[in-house]
């Protein structure tokens, strides 16, 4: 039996463009270098809940305040127009035009601060109340609540002062001599009272048109309004991925209310400043989240009387004030 | 004159024994350092700092181990028991069941149990869990960050380069003492008073 044989060019010419192909690889490997993969598999987007239609915004920024302190806490307004900020160690008040009329230096850092009808600055520092005046004198400094207290909300109304205390839980209902007349909103699962729920330091109170309470449970999403003597009288919750609600632990984070009754809120997690219905619909936009540093939380808001909106920025140092877009 | 010279022969052998006497000291005493340095001297491991973590996800990727060292720790201290968590759930969830669709964990590793009306506490099941951060992000956003993830040094095999260390953009891993491998961050430790 004989076999054919084989030309050596058939076997030569493959031979060689193998080698060829098996050079080109490993020159690939030696000499190029691919750029690594950086995409992350895993990734946490929340992109798509932070674009907002534009037609949905309903103010726009007219000014913005830096004020020279290094955290800011609180904010609050007066009947004035004024607006104090409470920063580390100090109160600063602008008058209507931005400019700095006074700067308070007081002994602790106010996590919250309002300003009653008669221009008495109320702080919560924390676990107690003090009262000051513009000139800078302490009026009255109010007993601790104990070591767990952290004051983050505080109203006036009348002879009352209404305290949110996110560390306790529960608000308390004091009269003009810092005497605690009752609590307001304690747990009593007995009679299916379940309480604040407050993860975090998100706790914010107003007072209505109409004098009544209105407090945030966070937990929950909530909106609750109580009568002084703690009774409640209505409530409302939108818990929301989308822009007619409320996601998280503990949003809104903080309110404020315009002079029809509607709700201005900002939250944490999706950095935004909305207005809700007093019936608690979704209403417009005040402020988009690219306004803000990814991250930023403590929007603190306030509004005057023109029903212009304050946000404070903790993150950029700076308040932000803004004014309704004409026409919405 | 001689009586000098005696003196000065005994001064030069104290100056000799004296110094093989201080040589053996130092000698007994460096070496007795060193011993103890490496018996009682503390080993060093690597360690995620979380508060530095920008979930890049490379710590789910790029381990030597299959699936990773670095797994989540759940600081229930910090924990609010949320029932809308956002370390559990997706942000776009349709609602609130434990359905696969509706958790944010690709492997299902977060375990949601019913406490009370309206709370909810959180397990980690170790061996789903691929370190890959993204329930951490989702808690750190809309929660406390109770949720954290941390080389578990049950797991590391603690190479003297770190293969995550070596990729992660934030500069996130740092070398901790052995006998303190843990850097969880905590309500204590941010300043603030929660």
């Amino acid at each position: 039996m004989k076999f054919k044989q084989m030309k050596p060019k058939y076997i030569l010419i493959p031979s060689v463009i193998l080698l060829l192909v098996v050079l080109l690889f490993m020159a690939k490997d030696l000499f190029f270098t691919s750029e690594p993969d950086t995409k992350n598999p895993y990734e946490y987007d929340l992109t798509k809940f932070k674009e907002i239609d534009p037609d949905m915004v309903c103010y726009e920024e007219v000014m913005q305040l830096k004020p020279k302190t290094d955290y800011l806490y609180g904010i609050s307004t007066d009947a004035n127009y004024n607006l104090y900020v409470a920063g580390s160690g100090n109160i600063l008040i602008y008058d209507v035009s931005g400019d700095l009329i006074n700067t308070i230096n007081v002994n602790d850092n106010a996590y919250c601060i309002t300003v009653s009808e008669t221009g008495q600055i109320y702080m919560g520092m924390a676990d107690h109340v003090e009262i000051w005046n513009t000139d800078g004198e302490q009026l009255q400094s109010w007993n601790s609540m104990g070591e767990a207290a952290i004051f983050t909300s505080i109203a006036v109304n009348g002879n009352s002062v209404y305290v949110a205390d996110a560390g306790n839980k529960v608000v308390y209902h004091y009269n003009q001599d810092g005497e605690l007349q009752n609590k307001i909103g304690e747990k009593d699962t007995e009679n299916g009272k379940l309480g604040f729920i407050i993860p975090s330091p998100y706790f914010d109170l107003l007072i209505g048109r109409d004098d009544e309470l209105w407090i945030v449970n966070p937990g929950i999403h909530q909106f609750e309004s109580y009568r002084s003597n703690g009774e409640m009288i209505s409530s409302w919750k939108r818990t929301s991925m989308q822009l007619d609600g409320f996601s998280g632990c503990c949003n809104p984070s903080h309110i404020a209310m315009l002079s029809d009754g509607s709700f201005v809120t900002s939250e944490k997690g999706i950095e935004r400043v909305k207005i809700h219905e007093p019936t608690g619909e979704f209403k417009c936009v005040v402020a988009t989240p690219d306004q803000f540093i990814a991250g930023t939380t403590d929007l603190d808001l306030a509004v005057d009387s023109k029903d212009r909106i304050y946000v404070s920025d903790p993150k950029k140092g700076v308040v932000k004030v803004y004014d309704k877009v004409d026409g919405k | 004159m001689a009586a000098d010279k005696s003196n000065k022969k005994i001064a030069r052998r104290d100056f000799i024994n004296n110094t093989f006497r201080f040589s053996l000291v130092v000698g007994l005493g460096g070496l007795g350092g060193i011993l103890s340095k490496n018996t009682l001297g503390t080993e060093m491991v690597w360690q995620l700092d979380a508060s530095k973590c920008v979930q890049c996800g490379r710590c789910a990727t790029d381990c030597v181990l299959t699936p990773s060292a670095v797994k989540l720790i759940h600081v229930y201290d910090m924990c609010g028991y949320c029932d809308l968590c956002g370390g559990y759930f997706r942000p776009e969830a349709k609602n609130r069941s434990t359905a696969a669709e509706n958790q944010l964990c690709p492997t299902s590793a977060i375990e949601r149990v019913f406490i009370e009306e309206p709370f909810f506490e959180y397990h980690i099941d170790k061996d789903l869990c691929i370190g890959c951060a993204k329930c951490m992000k989702g808690c750190g956003s809309f929660g406390n960050g109770s949720l954290q993830i941390q080389v578990n040094h049950d797991l590391c095999v603690n190479c003297n380069e770190c293969s995550i260390a070596r990729v992660c953009p934030s500069d996130a891993y740092v070398r901790v003492p052995a006998n303190d491998p843990y850097l969880l961050k905590g309500f204590k430790g941010d300043g603030k008073k929660i």
